[in-house]
């Protein structure tokens, strides 16, 4: 479960006072595909910052299945996304001048997986998108689509619990983006983790089992099987 | 991340950046090449030294002398007090200084030292001149023949012990006194001229100042030094003789004068002197009784301090090349920084810690330290090897001395100093990638 306590999120000061998120309150169970929607500056992409721990709110705080992230080092949080955690982009940040083997190898190494287990895991995530053949090809020999299942499967060779997608599909054409959203989705069945995918695209969230809308820094609507109530009640509250 | 996962992905980005790396590393290859080869030179320097030093001194000896401006001591700009002991003696310049030298009355003091085994004046006596029947005359300097020498020869031998009125010629004298070969010269007589002093007291006119009387010997020529590479400057046309002869001719030449019968340095071989101790006890007691003693290590040392400052110099000068090159690296590691923005902001997202991305640029920085200290040396090494034999014998070391001396022991120290300044030459690079904020790295738009 990730819940979001009361999240609120300002840049700046005085008159230049920017709020990006304001009391955020939602709780995303756990396995659940959830995909939060709004345009550019709506501060979705804040939100996921927020919770994968890589920003910090500037008031409430981010619970992980029981574990305040407010309460953890710097350090603590790093080991907590290195195990737990990982992310796909919407640009892939794949190495290109890597072959696939390495691109997909450094979640392990950041993780000190042992040597000897490396090379089985890497294959492993690497057929699972279909892409073992390619495993000592450079990286940047493959087309986008191929780019971004070489993005997945790193984020899944980690065994995470949170998959975080950042507009997964943004720069690709619509086919390879049907591909590549139905590769996630039949992962995220097989391996159990939650997803969270950050999009402005309708077709993409309605294949979401719980959907977060958000404008202006704050949730307008949320939809789908979210056994949190108090988070419509809040909304409510405010509008 | 594991340090060897980190080391290798240091290097793999490296190699993502040939040229640019390759570049840099020859900033700290140019000074890498300098260095090598001043430690080389001097290692050859310092070697060449001890083979003079092997050659001339027994380093069981100390040299003793009663004025220390002898070994290089002493304010030579006070005036000295007159003493009925001082012979004069006359400098380059010509100007004449007076030593005190040591009479037979203290050397007599200095065997009496515990740990004195035996003592030997160092006599130089000055020929009139040397010559042959029907040949030129030729000025010469006769010396007394240190027992432990070994000089090289090319003809004839050195009789153990040299006694008698045998002598060493050099080489060079073979073909001025009209001998056809140096084989031919062996076991030949020469004749040497000495001057009788002055007669003190009568009244001298200038003439007879110049026409004095001459004593004149025969000396038979026992071997033929070859031409010395490792002597002391001035003493190559040198002949020797044995302790007995030197002195009679010294005697000769000195008879009446303040110099008869008195030596400007002696030679006090200890016993045990293999022993550090014995020499450094000995030479106290010496100082004790008012006479300067100084050892083969002090005259090792007198020597090797010129080639230090030579050494200091140019090693300066590849310090220079180095501090250079730190700009290069730390201008390098910048650009690295800059263009792999995007990948720290990701080893950030994926739980890299601040300490191991800012470890993996230094480790980056290592490795441009290794490649440039590693061609800088290697091609010093190898171009060094290549030309040793021709630049030694263009600079006429003589046989069994190097210009270079390579120790793969100080080379292996030398990268490894060099890899040191590399990483501290990428630690502000380094600080500002693991600063970096993974949230504004991974900005798309």
């Amino acid at each position: 479960m990730i819940e979001l306590k009361d999240i609120t999120k300002t840049y700046g000061k005085g008159d230049s006072l920017f709020t990006a998120l304001y009391k955020i309150d939602v709780a995303i169970p756990t396995t659940t595909t959830a995909a939060i929607i709004g345009k550019s500056g709506s501060g979705k992409s804040t939100m996921m910052h927020i919770m994968s721990g890589l920003d910090r709110p500037s008031e409430g705080d981010v619970i992980i299945n029981d574990k305040a992230l407010s309460e953890l080092k710097p350090r603590q949080i790093d080991k907590f996304r290195s195990t737990e955690m990982s992310f796909i982009f919407q640009a892939f940040f794949v190495e290109a001048n890597q072959t696939c083997y390495q691109n997909v190898m450094l979640p392990l190494e950041i993780a000190k997986v042992g040597r000897r287990n490396r090379r089985k895991r890497v294959l492993e995530a690497l057929s699972a998108v279909d892409l073992e053949e390619k495993i000592d090809a450079q990286a940047s020999k493959l087309s986008g689509g191929q780019k971004q299942r070489l993005a997945i499967a790193r984020a899944i060779v980690n065994k995470p619990k949170i998959i975080f997608a950042d507009e997964p599909t943004g720069n690709l054409d619509s086919t390879t983006g049907e591909l590549i959203i139905k590769l996630l989705f039949n992962l995220h069945k097989s391996i159990g983790a939650t997803l969270v995918i950050v999009t402005h695209d309708e077709e993409l969230a309605a294949r979401c089992s719980m959907r977060i809308y958000m404008k202006d820094g704050e949730i307008t609507r949320i939809e789908g099987k979210s056994k949190q109530p108090t988070a419509t009640s809040k909304k409510t509250r405010r509008v | 991340m594991f340090l060897s996962d980190q080391i290798r992905r240091a290097g793999r980005s490296l190699r993502s950046a040939k040229a640019r790396t390759l570049l840099t590393a020859m900033a700290i290859a140019v000074g890498a090449f300098a260095l090598t080869l001043t430690l080389a030179a001097s290692n050859g320097a310092q070697s060449f030294v001890n083979n003079i030093i092997a050659k001339n001194f027994d380093p069981t000896e100390l040299i003793v002398v009663a004025d220390q401006t002898v070994l290089g001591g002493g304010d030579a700009s006070k005036p000295t007090e007159y003493s009925g002991n001082f012979g004069s003696s006359v400098s380059n310049s010509g100007a004449v200084t007076q030593v005190k030298r040591l009479t037979d009355d203290d050397i007599k003091k200095v065997k009496a030292v515990p740990g004195v085994e035996s003592v030997r004046e160092d006599i130089t006596a000055n020929l009139q001149y040397i010559t042959r029947p029907d040949q030129k005359k030729f000025v010469g300097t006769m010396q007394s023949f240190p027992p432990f020498q070994q000089p090289d020869l090319i003809a004839g031998s050195i009789p153990k012990p040299l006694i008698g009125k045998q002598v060493l010629l050099p080489e060079a004298y073979i073909a001025a006194l009209g001998f056809p070969s140096v084989e031919a010269a062996v076991g030949k007589t020469i004749t040497v001229g000495v001057q009788k002093p002055p007669a003190t007291g009568a009244p001298q006119t200038f003439s007879q100042a110049i026409v004095q009387d001459s004593v004149v010997q025969e000396f038979t020529i026992a071997a033929i030094l070859k031409k010395p590479t490792t002597s002391q400057p001035g003493t190559e046309l040198y002949l020797f003789t044995s302790q007995e002869a030197a002195h009679e001719l010294n005697d000769i030449s000195t008879l009446g004068t303040a110099n008869y019968r008195a030596y400007t340095d002696i030679f006090v071989k200890v016993a045990d002197g293999n022993n550090a101790q014995n020499i450094t006890a000995v030479q106290n007691k010496i100082k004790d009784i008012g006479f300067y003693a100084q050892s083969v290590k002090d005259t090792q040392a007198f020597l090797t301090q010129i080639i230090s400052v030579l050494q200091g110099i140019v090693i300066a000068f590849g310090l220079i090349a180095v501090l250079a090159s730190i700009f290069g690296i730390v201008n390098t590691m910048y650009i690295s920084v800059l263009q792999r923005t995007r990948e720290i902001g990701l080893m950030k997202a994926l739980g890299m810690r601040k300490r191991d991305i800012g470890r993996l640029f230094r480790f980056e920085a290592a490795w441009i330290g290794l490649l440039g200290g590693a061609i800088g040396a290697g091609l010093a090494f190898g171009l060094g090897t290549a030309l040793n034999p021709w630049i030694t014998a263009k600079v006429n070391l003589g046989a069994g001395n190097s210009l270079l001396i390579f120790q793969p022991l100080q080379i292996g120290i030398l990268i490894l100093i060099l890899v040191i300044i590399s990483i501290l030459a990428g630690w502000l690079p380094s600080r500002k990638a693991a600063k970096l904020d993974p949230i504004e790295a991974l900005r798309t738009e």
